[in-house]
């Protein structure tokens, strides 16, 4: 009985301690809706850290290609990300008209965009410093690095 | 110690060792060693003192009725755009040839105006257009009114001499983008641009709040 309890204490422990660790970062959360018949509906809520974790799992030459379509756009991207970090709870760009809203801000260090559109709305919610090792990973990948 | 108690210290251990881990990234970014800078730059809350912030608005009264708003903050602007490099833009300066500008020398025209006295320079008045240059207070301002479409708008641009001078310091060839940034981050509160008719107003400014009034 008491091995039984020390095993389920254990495996509880560790639980906890994966799961504080998986969420620690937030959760990068994606919202689409089109309104279209037929259209996509994705409600996801993926833990942040698992990004840069899975990223070590994607073949190189797949990052390798990414990396290099990216290559002018890092640089300026990462600069933009760190800046971001700095500025955690504030209103960058908002366009409203009759039909559309577009808001880009950051909220509690994480990067928020929203469209409201007729056709469709997007709800995007990623922690800046996984971005960040999105795009560090992507630039150790780049060709000559 | 009882079988019981060691467990339920292991449990307390190892929630309590898990604690900040679980602490979401806000709380973790309020804590004391972290400046205070996090909590200032609430879109509620003023800009942190210094800090510069260059606004854009645009409202448009037809159908649709749109609006934009830009907020950017300077040093945020100043340490991004040198990242960038395409085409003309390169560290954070414009390559320009002078064609761009109809063979004009615009370096020998800003000189001349930077180191004139304050006054009118060009004052066209027409049935189609009033256009006014002229040097006040240290600004180099613009105005032009166009009266002969129908939607008669009206454009003022209000320049720091300083900004130009910064924006003419990298050469004949270039314009230093952020050496401007950084000479108008320097300037008080100041509107810098306004167009205006009879359906769209647009506005660029710069003060030190982080959010549009």
């Amino acid at each position: 009985m008491m091995l039984l309890a020390k095993a389920a204490l254990g495996i509880g422990g560790t639980l906890v301690l994966a799961g504080a660790y998986t969420f620690r970062e937030g959760v990068i959360r994606v919202d689409v809706d089109e309104s279209r018949a037929g259209g996509s509906h994705i409600h996801m809520w993926v833990p942040a850290a698992v990004v840069p974790m899975t990223m070590h799992f994607v073949p190189k030459h797949h990052l390798k290609d990414a990396a290099e379509q990216a290559r002018e756009f890092l640089p300026v991207v990462h600069a933009l990300f760190k800046e971001l970090k700095k500025f955690p709870e504030t209103d960058f760009v908002e366009v409203k008209d009759d039909n559309e809203h577009v808001q880009i801000r950051t909220r509690a260090g994480k990067l928020q965009i929203d469209v409201d559109s007729p056709d469709e709305n997007v709800h995007l919610l990623v922690p800046l410093s996984t971005l960040d090792d999105v795009v560090d990973e992507l630039e150790a990948s780049a060709p000559g690095v | 110690m009882s079988y019981t108690n060691r467990g339920f210290i292991t449990v307390t251990v190892l929630l309590t060792a898990a604690a900040p881990l679980l602490a979401p990234v806000g709380l973790r970014a309020q804590a004391p060693s972290t400046p205070a800078k996090a909590a200032q730059s609430t879109s509620s809350a003023p800009a942190e003192k210094g800090e510069r912030w260059l606004h854009v608005r645009a409202n448009c009264t037809d159908g649709k009725g749109g609006t934009v708003r830009v907020n950017v903050p300077l040093e945020m602007a100043e340490k991004v755009l040198p990242a960038v490099n395409h085409d003309r833009l390169h560290n954070g300066k414009v390559r320009i040839d002078s064609s761009d500008v109809n063979d004009v020398d615009l370096f020998a025209l800003m000189d001349a105006i930077r180191t004139a006295k304050d006054g009118e320079y060009v004052t066209v008045q027409s049935k189609e257009n009033d256009v006014r240059v002229a040097k006040e207070g240290n600004h180099l301002i613009v105005h032009v009114l166009d009266k002969g479409g129908s939607k008669k708008s009206q454009v003022e641009v209000k320049v720091p001499m300083k900004v130009i001078e910064a924006l003419l310091s990298a050469g004949k060839d270039e314009l230093d983008l952020v050496a401007a940034l950084h000479a108008l981050g320097a300037q008080g509160d100041t509107e810098l641009v306004s167009v205006k008719d009879s359906e769209n107003t647009v506005k660029v400014w710069l003060d030190s709040k982080s959010v549009a009034e």
